[in-house]
Parts: C-alpha cells; structure tokens; sequence
C-alpha cells in the first residue's frame, strides 16, 4: 500500500475549518436545546413535543447542514492523509467550543477544567499516535 | 436550570452507547462496501450508497437517539461541560472496536484512553 502523503497547507486549513465547522455545530445544538420552553419528558406525548420543537427550530438545520459537510470533508481528507494527524489536528475544537461556551453562551470554565481539557487532548494525541497498522509504515 | 452532575453524566453515557453503535454499524457497512474515497463527489456517493443498505439505517437510527439524548443534555448542562465529558466516546469506541470489530489496541492508545478519564475526572471536578 503506497503512504499517504504529508499534511499540506490546504488540507491543515480544511482540518482547521471542520474545528471550526464542529464549534458551529454545538453551538447550534446548544441553541437548538435552549429555543424549546418544556424538555421534562415524562410521557409519550412529552417526547413527541420535545422532538416537533426540536425540529421546528432553524439551527437544527443548520447544525445538521454542519454535519453533512463535516462528513463529506473530512473523508475526503481521510483519502489523503493518515487519520492519526487529521485526528490530532482535529482536535483544537477542544479549545474552541470552551471559549464559544465562555464568549457567547457566558459559561464560566474554572482553572482546574481548562487543566483537564489539556489532558484529554494529550489523550486524544497518544491514542492516535499508533494509528497506523505497523505494516503500512515505510 | 442545572440537573445533579452524576444524571448528566449518565445521559452523556447513554449518548456515547447510542453514538457508538451507530459508529459500529456504519463502519460495518462501509467496510462491506469497500470504498477509497478520493473525491467530495465520492464521498457524497457513499452517503447516498449508504442510505441504500437496510442495515445502515440501524445505524442512522442510533444517531438519532444519540443526537435527541444530546439535545436534553445541552438544555440542562453548559456546553463545555457536556462537550467534555462527551470525550468518553473515545473510550467508548476503542472498547467497541476491540470487542466487535476484533481490532487492536496498543499500549500507547490505552495511555491515551487513561489519559482522557483523567482529563474528564478533572474537568468534571472544576
């Protein structure tokens, strides 16, 4: 199997764009889940209400219009390049979807849960370290 | 309107459970198709191939579980809490692949996988 080539710009910048693509999409779900007044569900009827309010509201679609072009980039990118960079590049929407919780949906983010978002994303690194089967490796 | 953490925490689970069997089924169904996407225009194909295997929509239909389950969360919990704590699918899905799809995990992936509970421990604790 021929290796995949490097990381180029243009594909780094596309990686950055599904980050930001990602941060969109939550926070329209956000949005989303905050724009329908009863979300206790405790009957049927309950849960069919919850669901025609969630598809009532727009950034719904737009966060689902975030998700098709999530797909559709990043298998793209996965032709051509090795999942463990898209992966760990990928991951910045660990420290975007925090400030866009802090910036605009005022959320507080203590010290100690900016120390733990800093650890799960040296998880996210080590476990897509080794990614690629030994016998693919040049 | 916050509900108690440990609740949140369990529907964020039940999320990832829904999320990670459709990941299971669609990656399945991929497989079977064997594809190389090399082109948007392919991989707007395999969207619409897909859609045409019975078995994939099992896969779609835990997707929306998991995006319904998603949404209840994100109207009791912040964001970046919720997002976080979301990282467990990570485990979630290398505990998946290993038992279902017979695939193998390393020793630096279980580092990773350590490291994120931990990462989530402490997010959870701030």
């Amino acid at each position: 199997m021929p290796q995949k080539p490097q990381i180029t710009f243009k594909i780094f910048l596309f990686l950055i764009f599904i980050d930001l693509l990602e941060t969109f999409n939550q926070f329209c779900f956000k949005k989303t889940a905050l724009a329908n007044s009863s979300f206790d569900i405790k009957t049927f009827q309950d849960i069919i209400h919850f669901a025609t309010g969630v598809l009532a509201s727009p950034f719904l679609w737009l966060a689902l219009v975030a998700v098709l072009l999530i797909f559709i980039i990043w298998s793209t990118i996965l032709s051509k390049i090795d999942l463990s960079v898209a992966v760990v590049v990928n991951s910045f929407s660990f420290i975007t979807i925090p400030l866009v919780s802090v910036v605009f949906l005022h959320e507080r983010v203590s010290l100690l849960r900016w120390l733990g978002i800093a650890i799960i994303l040296m998880g996210v690194v080590l476990a897509s370290l080794n990614s690629r089967p030994k016998e693919h490796q040049p | 309107m916050k509900s108690p953490l440990a609740l949140m925490i369990f529907w964020i689970f039940l999320s990832d459970v829904c999320d990670t069997v459709s990941q299971l089924v669609l990656k399945s169904c991929i497989n079977s198709l064997g594809w190389n996407i090399d082109s948007v225009k392919k991989a707007l194909q395999l969207a619409f191939e897909l859609a045409k295997i019975p078995v994939a929509w099992v896969g779609f239909i835990f997707s929306i579980f998991s995006l319904l389950i998603w949404l209840f969360v994100l109207r009791h919990s912040d964001l970046n809490l919720a997002f976080c704590v979301d990282s467990m699918r990570y485990i979630l899905i290398a505990l998946a692949s290993m038992a279902v799809l017979k695939e193998k995990i390393s020793f630096m992936r279980w580092a990773g996988i350590f490291s994120v509970v931990c990462g989530i421990t402490l997010v959870v604790l701030g």
